[in-house]
């Protein structure tokens, strides 16, 4: 065993700070608070970003007349 | 000189405690290992989905289609780790029951998956819990990614982002609590066995992506005025069958991760039931279980490629539920039905139900799913499964149908109509005839590539133009009249 090396000691100081202060801390609490509050906002960035831009070019398309209704006739 | 020398060696003689513990932190690291190896040949299941669907799509629905593949990962994985696995841990009782008390779950286990708990950061005690984590979490992606082809080219990619978490994080999730865990209400109950997932992962995913295309609906110019189906061709089918092949590599990942092996605890390896079971026995019929569905795919499809590869897919699916049992002979014949099982129900779901599965999912995942358990029910009853040792039987396996069907297609259906209802289900018809990826991103991704005309195959097996067949299905689809074949009048 290589135990020049106080992996131990050194895995307790930094488990503690890795984890904020380790299970159900109030460090982790606010963590998790924070992730699961900008995943949320995430979602509603997603929906309300892709509707502007969807809509938008809606618009545009309509708009430009590439959608006329067709002067030949479909085959099915 | 030796004497003196003797007591510093035998003080470096390591004890027979020492040895034990050494050999314990090593079985330990060697089961972290495995997982983390599982999860990086798993993401191969990804890379496929995204090369299959990018290549079933038409050219100018190219990266919209890869773009929902790759935010999968972005929604599911927080939405997972925050609660996802916490379902996983905590309801294998049932709902609104939860696990904490049961005695058949392993001892503690829902207390190490709540994302505060010390098993869901880091922990250099724990060599396991966040391996583990990360397996199911990518059997959680594939569920979500297994409905994502059926939608392409008119879904809203925030709407599929919506319904992914909710299928990868919150759907899934529950029924592998209910019935693809050792403390499972299913398993210990009914004897519930689907050791490989046929139906907690494909079956679910197939009939929650069925709910939503009923509100979905069809691709515009999918079926004519009369209903008979159209076909669209697909931009690079070379594309989508490499994407299975990468799918069928991955497989071998999620295979092998359905197992659990940690020496320090078990004698030897265990499917998700905690039954005896060994890793050669699942390879043996994920094997073969390509080479039955290839076969079953090609003849029931007469030789089609797309339908072939889909064939393999849906063969390893009808067999995945008893893999730890079947022997490899049994899973031939039970694959290449499987296959051709696959190929008639995704051609009635086409063409009878006229519901536009845009890759066949529902019929390779969903049917092919609960086939594969009820398959279980008729060929493997008897076989004892979980710690309770509860026989596996045909009425058990039905029991799993019957929650899971409703568990899976009602969320599905649900949330995609009041989606709907909100008008965000599907993109507006416009952006849906220029294409996807001129709205979403500005560009059309073969920039160097000519542009030629897109083709449609009309259900008599004419290729002709897309464009005035799109139009004329557009303008009836808002409302118009269609325009008279031949007269050419505009209203």
């Amino acid at each position: 065993m290589f135990d020049a090396f106080p992996y131990d000691e050194w895995g307790d100081d930094i488990a503690e700070f890795w984890t904020f202060g380790g299970e159900g801390s109030t460090g982790t609490w606010i963590l998790t608070i924070l992730g699961i509050a900008v995943m949320l906002i995430a979602f509603w960035g997603f929906v309300i970003l892709e509707n502007r831009k969807l809509t938008a070019q809606a618009d545009r398309l309509k708009a430009s007349g590439a959608l006329d209704k067709p002067t030949t006739s479909p085959t099915g | 000189m030796i004497s003196s020398l003797l007591p510093t060696w035998l003080a470096q003689v390591p004890t027979a405690e020492d040895v034990n513990a050494r050999v314990d932190l090593d079985t330990l690291i060697l089961t972290e290992q495995f997982y983390f190896w599982t999860v990086v040949i798993m993401w191969l299941i990804h890379v496929g989905f995204m090369a299959y669907e990018g290549g079933a799509s038409r050219r100018k629905n190219l990266m919209s289609t890869a773009m929902k593949n790759i935010l999968t990962i972005a929604v599911v994985t927080p939405t997972f780790y925050y609660f996802g696995w916490y379902i996983y841990g905590c309801f294998q009782e049932g709902w609104p029951k939860s696990g904490h008390d049961s005695p058949d779950a392993f001892p503690g286990f829902c207390g190490l998956t709540s994302p505060w708990s010390e098993a869901m950061g880091p922990n250099l005690q724990d060599h396991v819990s966040a391996v583990f984590f990360l397996a199911f979490l990518l059997f959680s992606w594939t569920t979500g990614s297994i409905m994502s082809g059926a939608l392409i080219e008119r879904v809203r990619l925030s709407a599929y982002l919506i319904l992914t978490a909710l299928l990868g994080s919150v759907v899934w999730i529950l029924d592998a609590a209910w019935g693809w865990s050792s403390g499972g209400w299913l398993t210990t109950r009914f004897g519930f066995h689907d050791s490989i997932a046929s139906l907690v992962v494909h079956g679910v995913a197939g009939a929650f992506a069925l709910g939503v295309l009923l509100n979905l609906g069809p691709r515009i110019g999918k079926y004519t005025t009369g209903g008979l189906a159209r076909s669209f061709r697909g931009h690079n089918t070379h594309l989508t069958l490499m994407g299975l092949m990468l799918i069928f590599t991955g497989f071998y990942g999620f295979y092998a991760a359905c197992l659990v092996i940690q020496s320090t605890v078990f004698p030897g390896w265990l499917n998700i039931y905690g039954s005896p079971t060994t890793l050669g026995a699942i390879a043996f019929v994920i094997t073969i279980g390509f080479a039955g569905g290839f076969t079953g795919g090609w003849f029931a499809s007469k030789g089609d490629p797309f339908w072939t590869l889909s064939g393999g897919l849906a063969g390893v699916i009808s067999v995945s539920a008893g893999a730890d049992v079947y022997h490899p002979s049994l899973a031939y014949l039970l694959s290449i039905s499987g296959g051709m099982v696959a190929v008639w129900s995704g051609t009635y779901i086409e063409k009878k139900l006229r519901v536009d599965d845009a890759v066949g999912a529902v019929a390779v995942h969903g049917v092919c799913g609960f086939y594969g358990v009820l398959l279980v029910g008729i060929f493997a009853g008897g076989y004892p499964t979980g710690i309770n040792n509860v026989e596996t039987s045909f009425g058990g396996q039905l029991m799993g149908m019957m929650a899971f069907l409703p568990l899976a297609f009602i969320p599905g259906y649900v949330v995609s109509w009041i989606l709907k209802k909100f008008n965000l289900l599907r993109v507006p018809a416009e952006v849906e005839l220029e294409g996807l990826d001129l709205a979403e991103f500005g560009q059309d991704f073969y920039p160097e590539f000519e542009r030629v005309p897109e083709i449609i195959i009309e259900p008599d097996g004419r290729e002709v133009e897309s464009a005035p067949v799109l139009l004329d299905a557009y303008w009836q689809a808002n409302g118009r009249p269609a325009t008279p074949v031949g007269t050419g009048e505009r209203s």
